[in-house]
């Protein structure tokens, strides 16, 4: 058995889970780090600003959502930022099309095919207050659940802030 | 986008390279998510990328007013073939590159418009 074929066989097996993971990984779910300190305390709570990398949240995306783009008031959402398409940012969606939000200063319309997102972390958090409405098909995922740390291996809850979004 | 793309529809090739690469230009044919409905794929020519200085002709069916305005960071400016009778940037405003597709390169169907795409109209 030369080398060569040994090689080989490697080659196809590593190609071959290459494509699956990147399969499952576009259509079904992925699991992403949390960076920044937007959407404390759901995630990433400690304020520490020197976050290493090894200590961010992981979280689960799922894709599903991605068929019918069809969200509800207080998802966790991965889209990429309207101002530049190769960030992504996780916040959550707190209006929904035709929905009238209240922000400081005044009462904005969400377009059809758009959402307002907004940190749990209002603080520090650069969301629609600052770019405005989202257009949903920039959002690329859902999240569900948290998977690392392990202590706070959870789902992920639905939360809607009172008395600042007016339905359609 | 008459009279580049026809009435009873056509089967284009899409190739999504470009788009990752960033080697758009503006005469490009693009496909990208509708702002308004997320659903929907649409068709329509790139005329500006970012930092551009677009001029448009506000509402041609009624008035010559034009309107310059300066593509935003991120955003692109497309517009359809057809002036009269389509809905772009003049309607939803730039569009986030974030939402392009890919970019048309090949009409397959119909036959007697098999090849390369024709370049704008002047």
């Amino acid at each position: 058995m030369g080398t060569p074929s040994v090689l080989w066989n490697v080659a196809k097996k590593c190609f071959t889970v290459g494509v699956i993971s990147l399969t499952v990984s576009d259509l079904f779910a992925s699991i992403v780090p949390v960076r920044g300190a937007s959407m404390s305390p759901t995630f990433n709570p400690k304020t520490n600003s020197l976050l290493d990398s090894l200590s961010d949240d992981r979280v689960l995306v799922e894709k599903f959502c991605l068929s019918n783009y069809k969200f509800s008031h207080g998802d966790v959402i991965v889209f990429c930022s309207p101002d530049n398409h190769k960030e992504k940012h996780i916040k959550r969606i707190v209006g929904l099309p035709g929905d009238w939000v209240g922000t400081i200063y005044d009462v904005v319309h969400i377009p059809e095919g758009h959402c307002w997102v907004e940190g749990d972390n209002s603080a520090s958090s650069l969301d629609s207050r600052s770019f405005g409405p989202v257009p949903l098909g920039l959002v690329k995922g859902r999240v569900t659940h948290i998977l690392w740390p392990p202590h706070r291996v959870s789902s992920v809850e639905r939360k809607t802030p009172r008395n600042r979004v007016s339905p359609s | 986008m008459l009279p580049t793309l026809g009435i009873t529809g056509n089967v284009l090739l899409m190739e999504r390279i470009s788009t990752r690469t960033g080697k758009l230009r503006p005469g490009d044919v693009v496909f990208f998510r509708s702002p308004e409905n997320p659903r929907r794929v649409v068709c329509k020519r790139l005329v500006g990328m970012e930092g551009d200085q677009v001029t448009y002709v506000v509402d041609p069916k009624n008035s010559d007013k034009c309107n310059t305005i300066v593509v935003p960071k991120g955003h692109v400016w497309v517009e359809g073939d057809n002036i009269y009778n389509t809905k772009d940037s003049r309607n939803f405003g730039a569009v986030p590159y974030g939402l392009v597709e890919g970019k048309a390169f090949w009409t397959l169907l119909p036959r007697r418009d098999f090849g390369s795409l024709a370049p704008k109209p002047k």
